[in-house]
């Protein structure tokens, strides 16, 4: 077995809120070509009818005001441009129309095509053109939060499209439940940021599973000592609070939350794992967005696997039925680990689900049963056994690396 | 090894409590109301969620149902993990001597006996 994979004992997922891949790594394009970032003929139209193109112009705070709608009627409406006819061709141009019909304001409804300059983002952007960067990465859905963070924790959302609790009566169990049950028995953790944030994952998990839980000093308490679970997923704070320690800001990114707060949360999660050695040699970090929060995207979501479930007219809001044979809107995604070549690209289509998939196939080789959209998703780190493709697999160097950056946090 | 710099929010004006909460925290608010209906009665709060309207108000309910539901865990682990005390053989007796002897009466046959509200009473 390659080196990387032989010594990988944990995988870290990193979860942020709210922001498109154009919107964070599409300056990127310009240092490398091979990332599929923002191109110069790119636009979208305003309520005018003019042509509005990307510009990075992009504030950390203060600019997407209101949240831009994401809900799945103005997905709807962002990727197919307003067409509802039955032969409609998606094409990413209602953007900019979307984002009129929260405020009525042209000037205002264009700082939806605005992106960060590389500068801006030097941890995000460093981590994308240090590791592996998914060209390919959406949204499970073209919906909401909630739905789509379900997908990370079980591999479907149980046919829900909008922000309700959603109440496992399915047999798919979450991934957690597979590890902590399984024999030999693994070990699964989901870290929120303290109980102030808490979870978004309450209806299921914290209500009836409070020790799945640690917060997020336990998670830097655990890389110190070494003590980091085979499977740990990390959510960000939610909210802006006072603490013990003083003033916490929200720093999961979603508009309109500060994003160079969330740059930091991302950075002190990289230090945690890289200032323990023998944690950094046998680790891999996913840091992905749940969704892209009604913020442009040039790249058109692919059709995918069904689900074996269907939200009905009524619930889609559109006048149509869903049968989740689409995936949501592109997402920022990178992986991180030593064993990764720097600059890797990776074009190959992923979505949330990919998680669960991949922590499954790597820990346990195989679990039944599990959703249509699961097994039908593709895996970001190679199962653990003899036969590893070598070109799928991208903890693919014989040494690790000595040469991986370090932030300053 | 490179060290890259980042850069710190400017926390007077990335800090705001006061900030309408958005539609993530409504749902997260919803959801843990949702959870709160199922915890015991001496673990809910009695906040009012349809008067939440900002970030500071809704972190803290978000902080207190949290802790309530960590708290009512802990308190039926706790319960199960309490020994089950054993009766005293003699208190075993008497409640057997109670019994009404079998086919007699109109109580025979296994029926249970009604309770005439005068427990522990000799009539």
């Amino acid at each position: 077995m390659p080196a990387g994979l032989d010594n990988l004992r944990h995988i870290v997922v990193l979860m942020m809120e709210n922001r498109s891949f154009d919107h964070m790594l599409g300056s990127l394009t310009a240092v490398n070509p091979q990332i599929d970032g923002i191109a110069a003929q790119l636009s979208n139209p305003d309520t005018n009818g003019n042509p509005v193109q990307p510009q990075p112009l992009a504030q950390f705070q203060g600019q997407l005001d209101p949240d831009p709608d994401h809900h799945f009627p103005a997905v709807d409406l962002q990727i197919f441009g307003g067409d509802t006819s039955p032969n409609r061709v998606a094409n990413m141009q209602g953007f900019v129309k979307s984002y009129f019909n929260q405020q009525r304001d042209v000037g205002h409804s264009q700082k939806i095509m605005y992106y960060f300059a590389q500068n801006q983002l030097p941890v995000l952007t460093t981590l994308a053109l240090e590791f592996a960067v998914f060209n390919r990465w959406f949204a499970s859905i073209p919906g909401p939060t909630i739905c789509n963070r379900a997908f990370a924790h079980y591999g479907t959302s149980f046919g829900r499209v909008d922000m309700n609790p959603i109440y496992i009566n399915e047999p798919f169990k979450s991934i957690y439940d597979r590890l902590i049950n399984a024999t030999p028995k693994h070990t699964a953790k989901l870290y929120y940021y303290d109980t102030t944030s808490s979870t978004m994952e309450v209806a299921n998990l914290l209500q009836n599973q409070p020790e799945l839980f640690g917060t997020y000093p336990q998670f830097l308490n655990d890389c110190g000592t070494g003590n980091l679970p085979d499977y740990s997923f990390i959510e960000p704070n939610f909210n802006d609070h006072d603490s013990d320690s003083g003033e916490e800001v929200a720093n999961d990114q979603h508009p309109d939350h500060n994003v160079q707060a969330g740059e930091l949360f991302i950075a002190s999660v990289y230090n945690a794992i890289k200032q323990n050695s023998n944690l950094w040699k046998s680790t891999a970090l996913l840091v992905v967005y749940d969704e892209h929060g009604g913020i442009y995207d040039h790249v058109i979501p692919p059709a995918c696997t069904p689900d074996q479930f269907t939200a009905s007219a009524n619930d889609t809001g559109t006048g149509m039925q869903f049968a989740f044979d689409r995936l949501g809107v592109r997402v920022p995604a990178i992986l991180v680990s030593p064993w990764i070549p720097r600059g890797t690209v990776v074009n190959r289509t992923f979505d949330h689900a990919s998680i669960p998939a991949t922590i499954t196939k790597f820990f346990l080789g195989d679990f039944s049963p599990r959703s249509p959209r699961e097994t039908g998703a593709d895996v970001f780190i190679e199962p653990n056994g003899p036969a590893v493709d070598p070109a799928r697999n991208l903890l693919s160097l014989a040494n690790m690396r000595n040469d991986c950056p370090d932030f300053d946090v | 090894m490179t060290l890259i710099h980042v850069p710190r929010p400017d926390m007077r004006s990335a800090m705001d409590p006061g900030r309408p909460v958005n539609a993530l925290l409504k749902a997260q608010v919803q959801h843990l109301h949702e959870a709160e209906k199922n915890l015991p009665f001496r673990h809910r709060t009695d906040i009012y969620i349809n008067a939440i309207k900002t970030e500071g108000e809704a972190a803290e309910y978000i902080r207190r149902v949290t802790e309530a539901i960590h708290e009512a865990h802990a308190a039926a682990a706790k319960k199960r993990a309490r020994p089950v005390i054993k009766r005293k053989r003699g208190i075993a007796i008497a409640a057997a001597a109670d019994k009404r002897p079998v086919g007699k009466g109109p109580g025979a046959g296994g029926q249970k006996k009604k309770s005439t509200g005068n427990r522990g009473r000799k009539t």
